[in-house]
């Protein structure tokens, strides 16, 4: 499983998105997209979701042609995206019974999920009865439970209190070891992308700025000298001097 | 938070906390009664001073017991229970009728554009002609049966709905077709499961709305050619200047209006059970 974007362009009217990105991922690996909102990180995942179309360039998954969504990529939301009309264990099992499984044995398999999430007890409950954070799980085990190759994740936590946003990226990175999917996962917390990422793409004005390899050992503390560093390397590529200065003075 | 204490943990799902609502509580009850009661007294205090004093003719404005004796006398002759029977079954027959051909034509509608460029400018036209105006038209060509009556009925309540459907089945939130769509769903798949549920607010929206329309044109229908039913009885009571049993219609009328409304909300309040929130859940006050 190899996801490949070859100098794709994207326009919104007059207005340039994306300005010839080209990025590998590599199977297994968890990609942060990091940068300022309105740099085109948001449309770069649409574009690999499939939702939206490149203008030219090519995005190809093992030499194949995204041309529109597909069950083999699951999309975490930023809003979560549940559907509030069916109960948890239902969105969780949607994946698996819109692809034709029987509704029993979806359900069955939604309950694992549901557990490797750690929200058993919430099965029957609906998502306006849950808390943001535990939406979000939903989100992610509704994602997972249709066995995708790559997970794709706008945001998912930029809704979530800081305590609860620590408590999702050590669940995200647990739930990661064990199933091993491909993670895109955009972001605009420089410390986040770090936390999570095996490789942090940083964007600006809809071009691919820098690519910082993070190799840390997992878990990864904030306190760890090589953590330090990515974060001022980081700052100094996302923020012009004005905007650094201040940082530092904060 | 009453319940509260009934409901051992949070994981109870929705529909079981709302049948531990189910004791009455009489206060509310009675506080809830106490100004439409306090109207009646007032009513018959007036109309029995007015009786006495003659400020303005006391036919026009009978106490409210007056009109209970004189509609028990108008009971007897067995005209208000086959007008209510009558009433009823017009209204359910022509509302229903109503409603499902417009959620279907509404559904039609947004699946295709064939339909949608060739229908919609047509029900725009149409549309907004007040539907009352077309009963004469009706009686005309469909004679003064029950036919015409239920269409009407049926034509007034078709409008509203429609365009609250339409409205409901275009306004869906596109991250949940997203969603749906990376979950692998086919185009009919997003159409049940996500494009109808999200919609169904906005058609019961519709609904309600259009349940007040259908009861002006059961009244006017029964008004113009009608041998019984609750809007033939005030046409009848002016032709002998019974003002009392004028009353009596008027308040069956409000009642069966109520009734209706009543059973609405709680068919919406069922089928919306998912949906959390609004003004009430805002903030939560002592009780």
């Amino acid at each position: 499983m190899q996801l490949t974007i070859e100098d794709v362009n994207k326009s919104f009217g007059d207005k340039r998105v994306l300005n010839s990105i080209n990025l590998q991922i590599k199977p297994h690996e968890i990609l942060c997209v990091l940068g300022h909102s309105g740099c085109g990180k948001s449309t770069l995942l649409n574009l690999i979701a499939g939702f939206l179309q490149a203008d030219s360039g090519s995005l190809t998954v093992n030499d194949a042609p995204i041309k529109g969504p597909s069950k083999t990529r699951g999309v975490v939301f930023q809003d979560h995206a549940l559907f509030p009309w069916y109960n948890v264990l239902t969105n969780i099992a949607f994946g698996l019974e819109v692809q034709g499984t029987p509704k029993a044995k979806a359900k069955e398999q939604a309950k694992e999920y549901l557990e490797l999430v750690g929200l058993q007890e919430y099965a029957e409950n609906y998502p306006d009865e849950l808390s943001g954070g535990m939406k979000q799980r939903v989100g992610i085990a509704r994602a997972l439970a249709s066995g995708p190759d790559i997970l794709l994740m706008d945001e998912p936590f930029g809704a979530l209190d800081i305590l609860t946003r620590d408590t999702m990226r050590k669940e995200l990175l647990r739930i990661c070891q064990e199933l091993r999917p491909m993670v895109v996962f955009v972001t605009h917390s420089i410390s986040e992308a770090i936390h999570l990422g095996d490789r942090v793409v940083v964007m600006k004005g809809g071009e691919i700025a820098e690519v910082f390899e993070v190799g840390i050992q997992h878990p990864r503390m904030y306190d760890h000298p090589r953590f330090t560093q990515l974060m001022t390397e980081i700052e100094q590529v996302l923020m012009g001097e004005e905007e650094l200065s201040q940082v530092i003075r904060d | 938070m009453k319940n509260a204490t009934v409901v051992s943990n949070n994981t109870v799902p929705i529909q079981k906390s709302s049948v531990l609502k189910k004791r009455i509580d009489f206060r509310t009850l009675f506080q809830n009664m106490l100004p439409i009661i306090l109207f009646f007294i007032l009513w018959e205090v007036l109309g029995r001073l007015n009786q006495e004093f003659n400020w303005i003719n006391p036919l026009f404005l009978p106490p409210p017991t007056l009109i209970i004796s004189d509609g028990l006398v108008l009971a007897e002759t067995g005209i208000i229970t086959s007008s209510i029977i009558s009433s009823t079954f017009r209204i359910l027959a022509g509302f229903s009728l109503g409603c499902i051909v417009a959620v279907l034509t509404g559904v039609i509608m947004s699946r295709s554009r064939f339909v949608e460029t060739w229908i919609s400018p047509i029900i725009n036209l149409v549309g907004p002609i007040p539907a009352l105006a077309l009963l004469p038209l009706f009686i005309i060509w469909f004679g003064i049966g029950e036919f015409p009556k239920i269409l009407l009925i049926a034509w007034s309540t078709f409008i509203p709905v429609l365009i609250y459907t339409l409205d409901g089945l275009k306004s869906v939130n596109s991250t949940l077709i997203r969603s749906a769509l990376s979950l692998g769903a086919n185009q009919r798949q997003i159409f049940t499961r996500v494009i109808l549920p999200s919609a169904i607010p906005s058609i019961l929206v519709g609904i309600e709305v259009s349940l007040g329309l259908s009861f002006s044109a059961l009244v006017v229908s029964e008004m113009m050619g009608a041998e019984n039913g609750l809007g033939y009885i005030i046409v009848d009571a002016r032709n002998y200047f019974k003002i009392s049993n004028m009353f009596v219609a008027i308040i069956l009328i409000g009642l069966e209006y109520s009734l209706f409304a009543y059973l609405l909300k709680k068919m919406k309040n069922r089928i919306l059970f998912w949906r959390k929130g609004g003004a009430r859940a805002a903030i939560e006050t002592k009780k």
